[in-house]
């Protein structure tokens, strides 16, 4: 695909001059005929609303006071700078992006090696691996609510049972384990599917690579680093990109299991704008947090579009 | 060096074997738990499998709107995955064959566009949605997801109309064909499987959202299948024998779309990658 250009018609077609140039001249508009319909519902639903959000971030705005929104200037976001509760949760949220990216990265590059193997049923197994990302989050949340319930879920009474825990914890509602737990949750549903895109990743890697790189004597690992690696580092920003922006922006999944709790454990700056803006009624305080997330994110964006887009964008 | 390769493809064995496990267990669970009794879930009858085929869990489930939640969430899918193609086709094939003013920062929009949050958007929105008076509607949630599945489906019809060869549409636009047309008839029908895998992408969202639909409906009977299922995780915490029916039927859909529709699903990665 990536030797495929967006190929002019004109270039390729030594038509009849007139035509061409009435075509070249429609063509102007033309593109935006076709680009225009989907703009507009962006324009509305996702253009607007961020400005706003923007806009409101300087305000003293109440969901309780309605129309009664005043200019605060940057009251808002030097208060949320001045509260330690806000370094806590902007802290937190990094770490759950880090631990994120470690573990479903990282197990995801193992998990890719070693189907990338010669394999039975490598479809089959392909095919059951992304189950958990189809899946809904509520149902995640409901299977694991469930697998982790103190009194009647599995876990437990398995770890009772075996005597290798007595008195295990009880998971989601204690502030230590709450974040590691989820954690591993959310690898559990998104790993998987880390894994079958690098998989992707490696298998357009040409064999003779491989065998080069063995008749030079190449130890596993120095195949690992300096043919795998290197050739599907594309896939390799992707899944960095997404793992990171996806932790960053979640909220149903820590919604649906803590609520941000046990006591703010796992409350993350998505779930804390949330709070501010429906619980506390603080729409200020609370668009002034998701600027800060917005932020984080087109730094994320704009790293996508150059490492990915700007290379191919060079070829052309 | 063919005997490393056996040896090394044992344990690979080995290691898709514990990684189904760990995929496929807690689904099994919950379909096995779901047809026990409640003193079997409760523990208080310790046994592995149910006893026989308890159906109780299934019944109960029926006194509670899910049915309706399910229905409700069909229904979005459906509009919102229909609406989405449309644009998306339109937009992604502005994208792949013209060069315009302003085409790369537009695309560097549709890249972005992806990656806002979800919460922020979320307040301005809520009014938004006042404001057209589609406040607790399913419409409304149509609208507002149709443009979250947008940039991504419309990334990937331009990916895969670049793969489609030029030269196809020019034979139909010699023949007199309208570009638009043309569109339609010859430069769609290769491009079908990244049409499939955007169809994937937004049903799959859809089926997934969980935040506007619970900020923007009130009505019980209006809630979409993430807000029903979740509140009856709420209401029941203790009752899991019907929560686990409940995602039993969640699940069945899923693997449904699914079986049919997997191979697509490594394409929604493709479509991102190639290039």
């Amino acid at each position: 695909m990536s030797t495929i250009t967006s190929a002019r018609p004109e270039t390729a077609t030594p038509g009849a001059t007139a035509a061409r140039r009435r075509r070249l001249r429609a063509r102007r508009l033309e593109p935006f005929a076709y680009i225009a319909p989907a703009f507009v519902a962006l324009a509305v639903i996702i253009g607007y609303p961020v400005f706003n959000a923007i806009g409101t971030s300087f305000l003293n705005a109440s969901l309780l006071r309605p129309g009664q929104d005043t200019f605060a200037g940057l009251a808002n976001y030097s208060n949320l700078f001045a509260s330690p509760t806000f370094w806590t949760v902007t802290a937190r949220t990094l770490v759950w992006a880090g631990a994120a990216l470690v573990v479903q990265v990282g197990l995801g590059l193992l998990i890719a090696t070693t189907l990338n193997k010669r394999l039975l049923a490598r479809g089959a197994i392909r095919t059951t691996l992304i189950v958990p990302w189809v899946v809904p989050t509520v149902l995640v949340a409901l299977i694991w609510r469930f697998l982790l319930d103190p009194v009647s879920g599995p876990i437990n009474s398995v770890l009772r049972s075996s005597g290798l825990l007595d008195d295990p914890p009880v998971w989601l509602a204690d502030p230590t384990w709450a974040l590691p737990v989820l954690v591993l949750i959310s690898a559990w549903k998104w790993t998987p599917f880390t894994a079958v895109i690098l998989l992707a990743g490696m298998q357009q890697i040409p064999p003779e690579q491989y065998e080069a790189a063995m008749v030079d004597g190449a130890s596993p690992w120095q195949r690992f680093f300096h043919v795998t690696i290197p050739s599907i580092r594309t896939s390799l920003a992707l899944v960095t990109l997404t793992t990171i922006s996806g932790a960053i922006n979640n909220f149903n999944g820590i919604w649906m299991f803590t609520r941000g709790g046990p006591v703010g454990a796992t409350e993350i700056l998505t779930t804390y704008a949330y709070r501010t803006a429906f619980m506390e009624f603080d729409f200020g305080k609370a668009s002034a947090i998701s600027v800060v997330i917005f932020v984080l994110m087109m730094v994320l964006a704009v790293t996508y579009f150059y490492v990915v887009e700007g290379r191919k964008g060079e070829k052309r | 060096m063919r005997r490393t390769r056996t040896r090394a493809s044992f344990g690979a064995h080995l290691v898709a074997v514990v990684l189904i496990l760990g995929t496929v267990l807690p689904f099994l669970w919950m379909l096995v738990s779901s047809f026990k009794t409640p003193s079997e879930l409760n523990g208080v009858d310790k046994r592995l499998l149910p006893s026989g085929l308890f159906l109780g869990n299934y019944t109960k489930l029926l006194d509670t709107n899910f049915l309706t939640y399910f229905g409700n969430s069909v229904i979005v899918a459906a509009a919102t995955t229909i609406v989405a193609l449309l644009l998306a086709i339109l937009a992604g094939y502005g994208f792949a064959r013209f060069t315009f003013i302003g085409n790369r920062g537009m695309l560097l929009v549709v890249v972005a566009a992806q990656m806002f949050p979800a919460v922020m958007l979320a307040i301005p929105l809520f009014i938004t949605v006042k404001n057209l008076g589609l406040l607790d509607s399913l419409v409304g949630l149509v609208v507002v997801y149709v443009s979250f599945a947008l940039p991504f489906c419309i990334w990937l019809m331009r990916n895969y109309f670049l793969a489609v060869p030029v030269e196809t549409e020019e034979a139909a636009l010699i023949d007199g064909c309208t570009r638009f047309r043309a569109l339609w008839r010859v430069v769609l029908p290769p491009a079908l499987p990244g049409v499939m895998a955007a169809a994937v992408f937004t049903i799959i969202q859809v089926w997934e959202e969980f935040l506007y639909a619970n900020t923007f409906i009130d009505t019980d009977s209006k809630r979409t299948l993430s807000v029903g299922l979740n509140s009856l995780i709420g209401e029941f915490t203790t009752d899991w024998g019907r929560l686990l029916a409940a995602g039993v039927l969640v699940m069945i859909p899923v693997l449904l779309i699914f079986g049919y529709l997997q191979r697509y699903v490594t394409q929604i990665a493709g479509g991102g990658v190639k290039g």
